[in-house]
């Protein structure tokens, strides 16, 4: 997305001497008495939606999926904690365990010590058509989640990983061919046990001669997919199975000026196959729980704050199949 | 005698109108108004259902008049308010009058538009499509009918032009009225700059200018402001000397050409400078400059001193004479 072509000034609100009429904040579309306006769907964040701790910080919260305790949540969110702990309604527990993940939707399975929960009711389809209202959790204290309101914004598609999908891996052109430079921690690459100075022989069943190889192999590839990967190290070859990562959340992106304008957005925020757009705001800490239609039925999973104005969501129809290939993946 | 009949049926007609204005105001406050806007806060599923249902009809046509406006500096957005291509924007999106932007409407045609007037006070603006139409509009609520509190919705081509997405809907309410700024609670950024509130009949009732640092502060210019300044914007007049667009400086334009004057008494092109406003307009080596803008020209002094006038991005009618023939050329000047 071309970010750095946005024009919107931001200026301070200073307070004005001339005369105004204003709306109390309690009836502002996210005001405090809204949530009795929305009254099903507040009982639904209240039974289904969870809270994710690590230690006393709340970083990201979660869809209760079974009634004995397994919990959706936003992966990247989650995977460095130390303390995990999970509030469902009132009640707060402290022994969770992560039992699968999703790289590519970045979803990941929670389970708790919990019987008797009610689990998500899930929408029949997520087309529920643009002006439709959502609700989701926005702040939470310990017995209560408070609901937020908005509209589905825009058509349902794909979000590209921001820079593309990558291997990880900075590209070195030398005489004797393409070798890897620094290869971050967090990568795909790194993790496949490519290191700084192997030399790249193959992506899937491609040569790579030189730089433009590379580059054509990759150009259609998806956040998630999983490459085999030739690299030579001291004279040997060697062969490994990479998962790509979309490159700002490998290397780093540059902020934008309207990042700056967002404020505290997901740190993974594109490379998402399809979502559902919506303008419920929010910031990287209040994403993983459920997005709800007026009946309070789940019609998809929060999954990114992207800036000021926009938040996705994983429609119903694939979160329903991640929660059931999760929980296999979990039970074997 | 003939003259003051017709000052009396002026009169007359005036009356009628006034009178007019008086009813269409009376009756039309609430002939189309959603009743839910009335309450403090809708009371339950029903009424909530009722604001989408108006939102989702609107929605549409509403989309269709939405543009992305792409300028040199950067992209915002806008919306056509007539068949034959009449935009509305921001001030601080044009940036200037006739300048040359493209806009990209719904569809992702893409079409020549140039900036019309601009009152940089509040932040209005004007552009006109170049292609004759007939395009997609909205109405604009010229009554001011929307008061404190009402539903209304936001639509905007954020972040710049992106045919998958589409302008993205935003609803909120109206929180604040002042003098020449409204605000809600719809959520902007960056590429909204110019686009449409509407209320939830879709008719235009805003246009976007700011944000705060709040997600509450959403900063639009209201129609009234627009409805104060109409025609003098047509017409193509910088209005203020506020701080959403900066008056181009008299004598700030730039040519590009040397020139000696003939023993006929003529102005002739002698150079033209490499990549210069003239030879991007075609002028040649040679060439005699006739009149600049209906003006006749003759000498160097008469050049000087018309181009004195002129700031940087006007634009410039030429006649020249090459090769006995007369020829007229537009040059759009560029900055010294």
């Amino acid at each position: 997305m071309k970010w750095k072509t946005a024009i919107m000034m931001i200026v301070a609100c200073s307070a004005t001497a001339r005369a105004f009429e204003s709306l109390e904040s309690d009836y502002r579309t996210n005001g405090s008495l809204m949530h009795a306006v929305v009254t099903r769907a507040n009982q639904s964040l209240q039974e289904f939606s969870a809270v994710v701790y690590d230690g006393k910080k709340e970083i990201g919260y979660g869809i209760v999926i079974t009634e004995d305790g397994y919990i959706l949540g936003k992966w990247s969110e989650l995977k460095n904690a130390g303390a995990l702990s999970v509030r469902v309604g009132g009640e707060l527990y402290d022994t969770v365990e992560i039992s699968a993940q999703d790289a590519r939707w970045d979803v990941c399975l929670l389970k708790i010590e919990a019987g008797g929960l009610k689990p998500v009711v899930y929408a029949d389809s997520s087309d529920i058509g643009q002006g439709s209202w959502v609700v989701a959790n926005g702040a939470t204290s310990r017995t209560e989640r408070r609901p937020m309101i908005g509209v589905v914004s825009a058509n349902s598609r794909e979000i590209r990983a921001e820079g593309g999908a990558v291997l990880g891996v900075e590209i070195k052109e030398e005489k004797s061919g393409i070798v890897a430079g620094k290869v971050p921690e967090i990568s795909g690459a790194y993790k496949a046990g490519i290191r700084d100075g192997d030399k790249i022989i193959s992506v899937g069943d491609r040569e790579i001669l030189k730089r433009e190889d590379l580059v054509e192999f990759m150009k259609d590839r998806r956040v998630g997919e999983k490459i085999e990967v030739g690299y030579q190290r001291d004279g040997v070859d060697q062969k490994t199975l990479v998962e790509l990562m979309g490159r700002a959340d490998t290397f780093g992106a540059e902020e934008s000026r309207n990042d700056a304008m967002s404020g505290d957005v997901s740190k993974r925020r594109s490379g998402f196959p399809r979502v559902i757009q919506h303008d419920i705001g929010g910031t990287s800490k209040t994403v993983g729980g459920p997005l709800l239609d007026l009946d309070g039925k789940c019609i998809g999973m929060n999954i990114a704050r992207a800036n000021r104005a926009e938040s996705y969501a994983i429609p119903v129809e694939e979160l329903r199949q991640i929660s059931q290939a999760l929980l296999d993946q979990a039970k074997k | 005698m003939r003259d003051s009949f017709a000052g009396n049926c002026k009169m007359k007609t005036t009356v009628a109108l006034l009178l007019l204005g008086l009813m269409i105001s009376a009756f039309s406050q609430d002939a189309n108004r959603l009743s839910v806007n009335d309450k403090k806060l809708p009371v339950g599923s029903d009424d909530m259902r009722a604001i989408e249902a108006a939102l989702k009809s609107s929605l549409p046509a509403a989309r269709n008049a939405t543009v992305c406006l792409e300028l040199a500096q950067g992209s915002g957005s806008g919306v056509i308010i007539s068949a034959d291509g009449l935009i509305l924007t921001a001030a601080h999106v044009t940036g200037g009058v006739g300048k040359d932007i493209t806009a990209i409407l719904a569809d992702g045609r893409k079409i020549k538009c140039e900036s019309l007037g601009l009152d940089s006070e509040t932040d209005c603006a004007m552009a006109r499509l170049s292609e004759k139409g007939p395009y997609p509009f909205v109405e604009v609520d010229r009554a001011d009918l929307t008061k404190l509190g009402d539903w209304v919705f936001s639509l905007g081509h954020s972040g710049g032009y992106d045919k998958e997405r589409g302008a993205g809907v935003r609803i909120g309410r109206l929180v604040k009225i002042a003098d020449s700024t409204w605000q809600s609670d719809c959520t902007l950024i960056g590429g909204d700059s110019g686009g449409p509130l509407f209320d939830v009949r879709g008719r235009l009732i805003g246009i976007h200018s700011r944000v705060g640092a709040n997600l509450q502060q959403n900063m639009h210019v209201p129609m009234r402001e627009f409805l104060r300044h109409w025609d003098e914007m047509l017409k193509g007049e910088f209005i203020g000397e506020g701080p959403f667009a900066k008056k181009p400086k008299k004598g700030s334009g730039f040519l590009g050409v040397g020139t000696e004057e003939t023993a006929e008494g003529k102005l002739r092109v002698t150079k033209v400078g490499r990549e210069s406003p003239a030879e991007a307009a075609g002028i040649k080596e040679g060439d005699v400059i006739v009149k600049i803008d209906g003006a006749a020209i003759s000498n160097k002094e008469n050049l000087q001193k018309l181009l004195k006038e002129k700031a940087a991005d006007e634009k410039l009618m030429l006649v020249i004479v090459r090769n006995g023939k007369e020829k007229e050329i537009t040059v759009r000047l560029g900055e010294k």
